[in-house]
């Protein structure tokens, strides 16, 4: 049976008082799928993943956490829940080593935690002695990747995970992300590069201007004409 | 200038450990607390009302007597109160004003409205005399090539412990490790699972023991005044921003290098006669250091994202 591990009902948030980016988003992500959520600039896609991690206060509307209302949970409290969150700026802390990264997410202070994710980025561990800050765009974020799923979340929030990357970079980060979900994470995904996320995606939503636009299955998405000239461009 | 340089070595240490301080506070808050003199100033104070003698001729609030307990009980008694005086500050200034998202300038403003406060409240408790704790007198002895007395050789023995003990803490320990996850970005920490919150409250908690540790010990070496924490606060500043603001390690070197210049720059021929202002020889190193290192000694310039 499909169960929804994550639920947002006419979600409305934004970062100013009185002024909302969403106004009333509706949301589900089922048990170990991945979801896509993609639109233009400023449709309200990472406002959306800020809004449920709790870093911006949710206005209207409710947000659920497998079946409990978790609405305005503070962030560091919805992370112990079973939700991982990487950030697609800041999503690293520079002036630790990697292993004091992965050390800060790591809540539940296990070592097995550590070689799980060391399995998945070999390279966290090779360089795990050096300062964060050293390291290139796409090691950051397999770092961040890598201090999100330390704590093992049920749940994993990506937002824009292959911006700015080479192409090498990104192909690493498509193929983690099918890693990682295949061992039973559920992810949502906020992501520029529409095209790539939702061909690894189960399901997909078009938001505009801080409304749900469209939603369906991901190939459906990738395969309607109209949303593929106004939302993802002709290839 | 050997004597000058033992009481550099001296002043330094005491820079020093306030400027870790400091630089601890502000690199976890981003808050630049100007009330950290008056923090500094609260542990010399508590110190000597608790350390002196009923019969001394000291009066706090112009009719209690000091409580006449033993001195190192007093030092205890008076750091653990700077720790509840910077959670009090935390607990119900700081953490409401970050909560409804008060800009930095609006906050430095408030710590400036705190630390005139505080100084005069002090004036009120403590009254202007300066007043000294119930030590005996010692003589000056050689240690290596520094001349001090036994005392302040401790001071720096103690001081010196200090400043390692909190980079042992803040390198190896968990909350340590945290203090400095908080440092780079709140919101990732909180992101990681970190009660941000919880860290900043431990920050103010660490910086003002820390900084009522430094004014006992100015207040062993020199005397203790209402204003005592005002009048180091530019040379603790000073040393923070001359090792790079925000890192300890700097802090620690910059405050000890600030020390020593102003203490020894009163042996140079030049300054016979104008020791008052032995503070314009640090200063004016600082600017010129700053000209050519903005960042500090030890600050670093790092990719954010």
């Amino acid at each position: 049976m499909i169960k929804p591990v994550l639920e947002c009902i006419g979600v409305a948030a934004g970062y100013v008082k009185g002024l909302n980016i969403l106004n009333g988003v509706d949301l589900v992500l089922n048990s170990g799928e991945v979801v896509s959520i993609i639109g233009p600039n400023g449709a309200g896609k990472s406002t959306l993943l800020k809004a449920i991690a709790g870093i911006i206060k949710i206005n209207a509307g409710r947000f659920y956490l497998n079946g409990l209302d978790k609405t305005n949970t503070p962030t560091y409290k919805i992370i112990h829940e079973g939700l991982g969150y990487v950030p697609q700026v800041n999503n690293i802390f520079p002036s630790l080593s990697l292993e004091e990264n992965l050390e800060m997410g790591n809540q539940k202070n296990t070592n097995e935690n550590f070689s799980d994710v060391y399995n998945l980025f070999p390279l966290l561990k090779e360089r795990s002695k050096e300062k964060a800050g050293n390291l290139s765009g796409g090691q950051r974020q397999m770092l961040a990747l890598g201090r999100a799923l330390i704590s093992k979340p049920d749940i994993l929030l990506l937002d824009e995970p292959s911006a700015g990357l080479s192409p090498n970079a990104v192909d690493e980060v498509f193929k983690s992300i099918v890693e990682i979900n295949k061992t039973g994470v559920s992810i949502l995904i906020v992501e520029q590069n529409a095209r790539r996320s939702l061909e690894i995606s189960n399901r997909g939503y078009v938001l505009d201007q801080g409304r749900n636009a469209y939603s369906g299955l991901g190939k459906d998405i990738l395969n309607d004409e109209k949303i593929v000239e106004l939302y993802l461009g002709k290839m | 200038m050997l004597d000058q340089l033992g009481n550099g070595l001296l002043l330094g240490i005491i820079i020093s450990v306030a400027s870790v301080a400091l630089s601890l506070l502000y690199g976890v808050t981003r808050i630049v607390n100007f009330a950290h003199g008056e923090i500094i100033a609260l542990g010399a104070i508590m110190a000597s009302f608790f350390s002196n003698l009923p019969t001394s001729r000291y009066i706090f609030l112009e009719n209690t007597s000091p409580l006449g307990l033993s001195f190192e009980i007093s030092l205890f008694l008076s750091i653990l109160i700077c720790g509840l005086f910077g959670a009090v500050l935390e607990l119900f200034v700081f953490r409401p004003l970050r909560r409804n998202e008060f800009g930095n300038i609006a906050v430095l403003v408030i710590t400036i409205g705190i630390s005139i406060f505080l100084r005069h409240l002090y004036l009120i408790f403590a009254s202007s005399k300066p007043q000294n704790y119930p030590l005996d007198l010692q003589r000056r002895e050689q240690y290596f090539i520094f001349d001090l007395t036994p005392r302040n050789a401790k001071i720096i023995v103690y001081g010196i412990l200090i400043m390692v003990l909190f980079g042992l803490f803040i390198s190896l320990t968990k909350i340590g490790k945290q203090m400095r996850a908080v440092r780079d970005s709140t919101e990732l920490a909180n992101i990681s699972g970190i009660n941000s919150d919880r860290i900043i409250l431990y920050t103010w908690i660490l910086s003002s023991m820390l900084a009522g540790t430094a004014g006992i010990f100015q207040g062993m070496i020199n005397d203790v005044r209402w204003n005592m924490g005002f009048l180091i606060l530019l040379l603790v500043f000073a040393g923070t921003v001359l090792g790079g603001i925000g890192t300890s390690f700097g802090a620690m070197i910059g405050g000890f290098v600030i020390g020593i210049v102003v203490q020894v720059s009163v042996a140079l021929p030049f300054m016979e006669g104008h020791t008052e202002a032995k503070n314009a020889i640090a200063l004016a190193i600082m600017i010129l250091i700053l000209l050519v290192r903005p960042q500090g000694i030890f600050g670093k310039k790092e990719r954010i994202s």
